[in-house]
């Protein structure tokens, strides 16, 4: 068995560059494919359409919640709470790390079950390891009906007044 | 009966298979283990002083057997499991109330998983506390702890399948704890969750992590490390007090050098 | 099927099918490369086949045997179906992030949850690269009282950032790490000359990293574990049950 040793093959100046040039040519082709499936591969993993809950949804006629009440919707995680003045959604998520809070009947305090963060019924932090108060989300009134948009947040001073 | 065994390992089916005789002389029992794929990564001999109980208890061949079983009582789940809302969770009930052996299967699997996590973890500790982590074996410590990185993504992956309350809010506080990493983080959240909430497609997407993804570069880092061991020289055994003579170690050096040189100026070779 | 000559066929055959001198010399250059100290001629030494092997089938039956009494005497937990709208009370992880979840109290996600394991595998995975855990000479052995008072000086510094950068003291970090701290310092005590003094002694700066590391997640697994109810307020394991 003879090996046929490349490294000692004599070459002129000419083929080694030549042969350089093709070495790099085959890299570069090789982390561009590399690169390209994995772009290709993320593209593929992203969705486009992921079936998920509406955004925007229909609570009732403002005159429903008391003054000073609270209005829990489960499903859509959205307090509804009607202050002296006005109207104002507040997301139930908590900003910790997603998990929904509570609210007992007839307290002012919400609660998260997770890591013990509190919150006012404002959204602002009372204790527990949240920083960031509850979003407040914004409302609008569609022929005499309150209209919440979970993905629009608005200012922690706004309010719909009724 | 030892004229059939006798006939049976002579015959050309036999040597087909196994390429060596009835191992009850030391060369065949060499054989066995040299010429075996499946035990191949055992060295023909080993010292006393590798295999006594006490010197690793086995932590880590014990952790193999774990993955071995569970990937045999994960494949017979898969055969009754759906990864659908909420067919997820009535397969659980279905294989805890209506399936022959499924609570068992379910059991086995679930206290084999954390057994799992318990011995890997365990065997790194050992490890450290041995030393046996420091050179020559510092890069098989490093494919180790990749591989109980995996193992935990495993058990955390298999969590979400049951999709009953524990599940559902682990994964919850977990991909958000994803989500809160700068920069990737809210797009590897949604490439994990293949939406913004937790849903049927988060199910399907921990379903084939669990069930493809992460067992195969389990059990391809294990093999890694495995191969590792033998070519770091073994498992790692303090120092005996030296010899008086220093024979020893230009043996060693040399037959180190001859075993070394033609793997390492043949595998480029092979690669290219 | 059987070979005519039994006598000499088989030997004939397997010397083909690994390469005529090949086996045997392979065998025996497998075996050498494996002993890398210089006592490998001395060393007492056993044939992998049987002896390995059986080893490692009575610890898979072992193994096997505690897992189906396990299985046979213990359920899987299966609480009701996914709600998203309901977060149970409280809400635990699996145990082996219960000490992350404990930590996810006291600081916010990026530090608790993404900081800390990652720099805990990064310095796991990169130990091995620094000699910093070799064997050496005592702690103690020059001007002990400086090094004692350096110790814990860093103790001190440590037990200073647990105390006020979480959002309450975190006393599951700071008590194994006095306790750690006490365990160094007690190489240097009037005992140091008993084999106990000696083993503190000739332990290294990583080794006391590592088991502060081990002592640390262990509590606050097992604070996770039993001592957390209700809003993730602080209980007694008797009280609230067990999860």
């Amino acid at each position: 068995m003879a090996l046929i040793d490349d490294l000692d093959v004599p070459m002129t100046e000419a083929e080694l560059e030549r042969r350089r040039f093709l070495g790099l040519l085959g890299s570069g082709a090789l982390g561009l494919a590399g690169i390209g499936t994995m772009v290709a591969g993320v593209g593929y993993l992203e969705p486009n359409a992921p079936y998920e809950q509406a955004t925007r949804f229909v609570v009732g006629r403002p005159e429903a919640i008391v003054p000073g009440g609270v209005l829990t919707l489960r499903e859509q995680r959205v307090y509804v709470v009607r202050g002296q003045a006005g109207v104002y959604a507040l997301s139930s998520v908590c900003t910790h790390l997603g998990c929904v809070t509570r609210h007992g009947l007839g307290q002012s305090e919400i609660v998260c079950p997770c890591h013990g963060s509190a919150f006012d019924m404002e959204g602002r932090v009372l204790s527990g390891p949240a920083r960031k108060r509850l979003p407040r989300l914004e409302l609008t009134l569609e022929r005499g009906e309150i209209v919440v948009h979970t993905t629009s947040q608005v200012d922690d001073d706004t309010l719909l007044e009724v | 009966m030892r004229k059939i065994a006798t006939a049976l390992t002579r015959s050309r089916v036999w040597r087909s298979v196994f390429r060596h005789g009835f191992p009850d002389s030391n060369r065949n029992r060499s054989l066995a283990i040299f010429s075996s794929f499946f035990l191949h990564f055992h060295p023909v001999k080993v010292r006393v002083r590798a295999i006594a109980f006490t010197r690793t208890f086995y932590l880590g061949g014990l952790a193999l057997a774990c993955f071995f079983i569970l990937t045999v009582t994960g494949t017979f789940l898969m055969f009754y499991y759906h990864p659908i809302v909420p067919s997820a969770y009535n397969d659980m009930k279905d294989l805890q109330f209506v399936v022959s052996y499924g609570m068992f299967l379910r059991n086995l699997h679930r206290w084999t998983s954390r057994t799992m996590i318990a011995l890997v973890f365990v065997h790194m500790a050992w490890t450290f506390m041995r030393g046996a982590y420091r050179h020559p074996r510092e890069f098989n410590w490093t494919i180790g702890v990749g591989l109980l990185v995996i193992t935990v993504l495993l058990s955390y992956t298999g969590t979400l399948l049951p999709w009953d309350q524990l599940s559902y809010w682990a994964v919850a506080v977990g991909t958000n704890i994803v989500g809160a990493i700068p920069i990737i983080g809210a797009k590897v959240k949604l490439l994990l969750l293949g939406g913004h909430e937790i849903n049927d497609n988060a199910l399907l997407r921990f379903y084939v992590l669990h069930c493809v993804v992460l067992p195969l570069t389990l059990a391809f880092g294990v093999g890694l490390h495995l191969w590792r061991v033998r070519k770091d020289g073994g498992i790692h055994l303090p120092e005996l007090p030296p010899r008086r003579d220093d024979v020893g170690d230009e043996n060693y050096a040399s037959t180190r050098a001859d075993a070394g040189s033609p793997e390492s100026s043949d595998a480029p070779h092979e690669n290219a | 099927m059987s070979e005519p000559t039994p006598e000499s066929a088989p030997e004939r055959g397997e010397e083909e099918s690994l390469g005529s001198v090949g086996a045997a010399r392979v065998v025996v250059e497998e075996h050498v490369s494996d002993c890398r100290t210089s006592d490998f001629v001395d060393e007492p030494m056993l044939m992998t086949f049987p002896h390995l092997l059986v080893r490692e089938c009575v610890a898979f039956l072992g193994l096997s045997i505690f897992l189906v009494v396990m299985s046979l005497c213990f359920d899987a937990p299966l609480e009701s179906i996914a709600d998203p709208t309901r977060t149970p009370n409280p809400a635990k992880a699996p145990w082996y992030f219960l000490g992350m979840q404990e930590l996810l109290q006291y600081y916010p996600p990026i530090v608790a949850g993404v900081l800390f394991p990652a720099l805990l595998i990064i310095a796991l995975a990169i130990i091995p690269y620094f000699r910093v855990n070799i064997e050496r000479p005592p702690l103690w052995k020059s001007a002990p009282w400086t090094q004692v008072a350096s110790l814990w000086g860093v103790v001190a510094g440590l037990s200073g950032v647990f105390y006020f950068t979480g959002s309450v003291p975190i006393w599951s970090l700071m008590v194994p790490l006095w306790a750690v701290g006490l365990a160094m310092t007690a190489g240097a005590l009037p005992w140091r000359r008993s084999r106990l003094g000696i083993w503190l002694q000739t332990r290294s700066l990583a080794f006391w990293i590592f088991a502060w590391f081990l002592l640390a997640a262990t509590t606050l697994t097992v604070i996770g574990l039993w001592f957390r109810g209700p809003g993730w307020r602080f209980t007694l394991p008797w009280y609230d049950g067990f999860y």
